[in-house]
């Protein structure tokens, strides 16, 4: 009896939240030109940039403060876990070993997968992609790893040093734009240096070297919290 | 030094917390000492961005990669901001030295790290110019803050973590919603265009946006009836952590709730949110007290109050929708607001920090705990006390002040249902916390040995008493500061006047 | 008026909620908050969109009027990571939770600790 009154109640409450975001979203209409500050980006991407792939120039370039914030909160993600499961020892508790198939195939494919991985977050400045997707492909790599060997595991210390270095290395990224033009997280190599012509490989300023830094992070930190996670302690 | 260096306060405590994992082998006296010399250096910085902003009258703005706002995100670290980052700098601090011998849970390296990273999270929290920047921060917070309350991995812990969890997954989906409801409204998400925006923008949808906003954020700002999580995570946190929850996490949820209403103050419909607010606040002090008096453990007691305190501080922002922000009623009611948040994170550091130490020396915080504490540790019982005092309003102490002022706006704006329903809540306060003082005091006489105190443990309390009844003495000092914080807060002209907007066009 | 195309993500944030909201299963409620956070980045995306263009990457054929506007895309590559963060962080919590009272109804938890 409770509990249909707890569901009638919850039901009222979402459809009031509900008819009150539609509300609003019909002045928010659908397929228009909304743009004021995205226009302006669009322009001048490839001119201030040097990439041309614009959501990444943004998450990189322009609303650099975002991305290094989201950094830290997979940084925090994958120290809060390691802190909540902490104990003096654990070990994998895994059982079935497996399949042929897979073992055989993990071993084929894990060198293509990270190969991949790196291939996406180097490509980020002009392609779809960037470091997030390109370390969370990595880590995949590891995952699987993980699900056809039962004794496998991460070289776990390397992976923490690496992931902080990593982080490290960001912010020291954005203190030299701070020392060389004045501005933290300001794109020294772009706009000081001038390197690359747009399209190639080589442009896009510090986007692939940044981008390149977080898939490090984002696959340490990924495939550690799986490790951290697939690990059992002895109560 | 030019003012971008400001950007150290977000740099500096990021590049130490990832630098741990390689001193994670160096012992627990390293690591945690190793996180008192990052507290030092914030300090620095934090003075030195507060020298500057009180001394040249102008707000350093920080622009990440050289993009002038909207491009880019910026910084805005006006009177406000520069004064609580340096108070978010001291609690850390003060914390730090207290994580020496409260704290002995492992792994330290991990805690160090989090430390860290919370005290980043409400800095940028209070310095950030960008709406979606604010989401980003509020997430480092409220992540952390997960993550920090259930670090003492008991059962307790891991549900008030699991419920702050939820309750905060939901309020940062609505304050999406909010942003993404505002984005599609304006095209921009710069705080400073946004208030430009204000008065142009459907009403409808700033409406709706403005409450889901709210909606997110009274999570951060423990406002009734979204801070069900807060007294078990107060609880359940390691007792610096709790200390720093009360002293700046909180407050910088309530900075941001109220930066972003003033913001939209041109917007019509705008009062009606701020009277919708006045509500929450008064319901925030009333439910804070009565639940406090109820209460057997004296953290979980002292919890409650500091909600009901923030809610007190909440009631001050609220007062300026009946009142409209140009009037002298509001500037009274905000700076008195301010200066009670600044009073409240001073007496509750004190409390939370003497309390948090009696749970170490003697193993828990119930009431029986505290009972003739006054023989066994008279520093720390002293603290207490005049802590006490302060947070009820006795005069001659710092809160007396605030709590003053916050009331005689409220009477000036026209609240005096709210006034009074807050003074009966006071009455309910001053009986919890003489019981406390009268337990510590003038019962348990059977228990005498001595304890002996730590010596930095109670050079830290006895600090923060002096700056207590030094306020309370001299409160006029400190007013002139939060005077210009509330004006930094409250006139919004100016705010966007002194942020340089460059001209990206217009919508289509 | 309102476009159809807005409903999906509300739906999706109906229904996450009404699974938060319902649900006694920890790991349900978990689920729950992210199809509520699918569904929020579905609408931030959607509001982006501008019918007729294509995605933001300026390579041939594609210029800057003809491209959709990328902030939103921005916005949700942010807050994808987020989502995986807070679910990465309550998923430790709820096997802390498991291994303290051997179940993840949250009913049976309050009870048992009374």
């Amino acid at each position: 009896m409770v509990s249909v009154l707890k569901r009638a109640i919850a039901i009222a409450f979402i459809l009031i939240i509900g008819y009150w975001i539609a509300s609003a979203l019909s002045h928010v209409p659908f397929g228009a030109d909304k743009m004021l500050v995205g226009n302006y980006y669009l322009q001048h991407v490839e001119n201030q940039t040097g990439a041309i792939n614009a959501v990444t120039a943004i998450v990189v370039n322009y609303r650099g403060f975002d991305t290094l914030g989201e950094v830290t909160v997979l940084f925090i993600a994958s120290t809060g876990v390691a802190a909540l499961l902490w104990e003096r020892k654990r070990k994998r508790t895994a059982r079935t070993e497996g399949t042929i198939v897979l073992t055989t195939g993990t071993r084929l494919l894990f060198p293509f997968i990270l190969l991949f991985g790196s291939y996406i977050f180097i490509h980020g400045h002009l392609t779809p992609g960037g470091g997030f997707p390109g370390g969370a492909t990595i880590a995949t790599g590891f995952l699987l790893m993980y699900l056809a060997f039962t004794t496998y595991r991460i070289p776990h210390r390397g992976f923490e040093v690496s992931e902080g270095l990593a982080g490290m290395g960001y912010v020291i990224v954005g203190l030299i734009g701070l020392a060389v033009g004045g501005y933290f997280l300001f794109d020294w190599i772009w706009q000081t240096w001038k390197i690359g012509t747009v399209g190639n490989l080589v442009s896009g300023g510090f986007i692939p070297v940044i981008y390149t830094l977080i898939a490090i992070k984002v696959g340490t930190e990924l495939s550690g919290i799986v490790d951290n996670m697939l690990r059992e302690g002895s109560s | 030094m030019n003012g971008q260096y400001a950007a150290l306060l977000i740099a500096i405590p990021l590049i130490s917390a990832f630098f741990v994992p390689l001193i994670k082998k160096a012992g627990r006296k390293a690591i945690l000492s190793y996180v008192i010399a990052v507290t030092v250096a914030q300090i620095a910085v934090a003075a030195w961005v507060f020298k500057r902003v009180y001394t040249t009258g102008k707000p350093i703005i920080v622009m990440a990669g050289g993009w002038k706002p909207p491009v880019g995100i910026n910084l805005y670290i006006g009177y406000f901001a520069a004064l609580f980052v340096l108070i978010v700098a001291i609690a850390s601090f003060l914390m730090a030295v207290f994580n020496l011998r409260a704290m002995k849970t492992e792994p330290l390296d991990k805690y160090a790290m989090l430390f860290l990273l919370l005290m980043l999270g409400a800095t940028g929290m209070i310095a950030t110019g960008d709406i979606f920047n604010l989401f980003v921060f509020m997430e480092i917070t409220s992540i952390t803050a997960y993550a920090l309350v259930a670090y003492n991995k008991t059962g307790e812990a891991a549900e008030a973590s699991m419920k702050y969890m939820i309750l905060g997954g939901i309020g940062s989906s609505f304050f999406l919603i909010g942003i993404a409801l505002i984005y599609g409204a304006t095209g921009t998400l710069n705080m400073a265009q946004l208030a430009q925006f204000a008065g142009l923008v459907n009403s409808t949808v700033v409406q709706a946006a403005l409450a889901l906003l709210i909606f997110g954020l009274a999570v951060e700002a423990e406002l009734f009836p979204l801070n069900a999580w807060a007294p078990d995570a107060y609880q359940a946190s390691p007792h610096p952590i709790t200390a720093m929850f009360a002293a700046f996490v909180v407050k910088a949820g309530l900075y941001a709730m109220v930066r972003v209403l003033f913001l939209f103050q041109a917007s019509s419909g705008w009062s009606g949110i701020m009277k919708l607010l006045v509500i929450m606040a008064t319901l925030t002090v009333v439910f804070g007290e009565f639940s406090a008096l109820r209460q057997r453990d004296v953290k979980r007691m002292v919890a409650y109050s500091s909600i009901s305190q923030i809610g007190l501080a909440a009631f001050g922002f609220a007062l300026v929708g009946k009142a409209g922000a140009s009037t002298g009623v509001a500037s009274l009611a905000v700076s008195a607001a301010v200066f009670h948040m600044v009073n409240h994170a001073i007496v509750k550091l004190l409390l939370f920090l003497a309390v948090g130490y009696v749970a170490i020396a003697l193993g828990g915080t119930k009431l029986e705990h505290f009972k003739g504490l006054g023989r066994r540790m008279p520093v720390t019982a002293f603290s207490i006390t005049i802590a006490a005092f302060a947070v009820v309003g006795i005069p001659m102490f710092n809160v007396f002040w605030s709590k003053v002022k916050l009331l005689i706006a409220g009477v000036e704006a026209g609240y005096t249902w709210s006034v009074f329903l807050i003074l009966g809540a006071s009455v309910v306060e001053a009986v919890y916390y003489f019981r406390l003082v009268h337990t510590m005091w003038f019962s348990g006489e059977d228990v005498n040995e001595k304890i002996s105190e730590s010596v930095p443990i109670m050079a830290m309390m006895l600090a923060l008493v002096a700056v207590i009844i030094y306020i309370g003495l001299y409160p006029n000092t400190v007013w002139h500061v939060v005077q210009k914080a509330g004006s930094d807060l409250l006139n919004v002209g100016s705010y966007v006047k002194h942020v340089p907007l460059i001209n990206v066009g217009v919508r289509p | 008026m309102i476009s159809a195309y807005y409903f999906g993500s509300i739906a999706l944030i109906m229904i996450g909620l009404y699974t938060v909201l319902v649900k006694k299963n920890l790991l349900k409620i978990l689920v729950g908050l992210s199809i509520m956070e699918t569904g929020v980045n579905l609408l931030l995306i959607s509001i982006g969109y501008i019918s007729g263009r294509s995605a933001p990457i300026l390579s041939e054929g594609v210029g800057p009027n003809q491209a959709v506007d990328p902030i939103p895309q921005a916005l949700v590559l942010t807050a994808i990571v987020i989502g995986v963060a807070t679910t990465a962080m309550a998923l430790s919590v709820a096997i802390l939770l498991y291994k303290k009272y051997g179940t993840l109804n949250i009913e049976e938890i309050r009870r048992l600790r009374g």
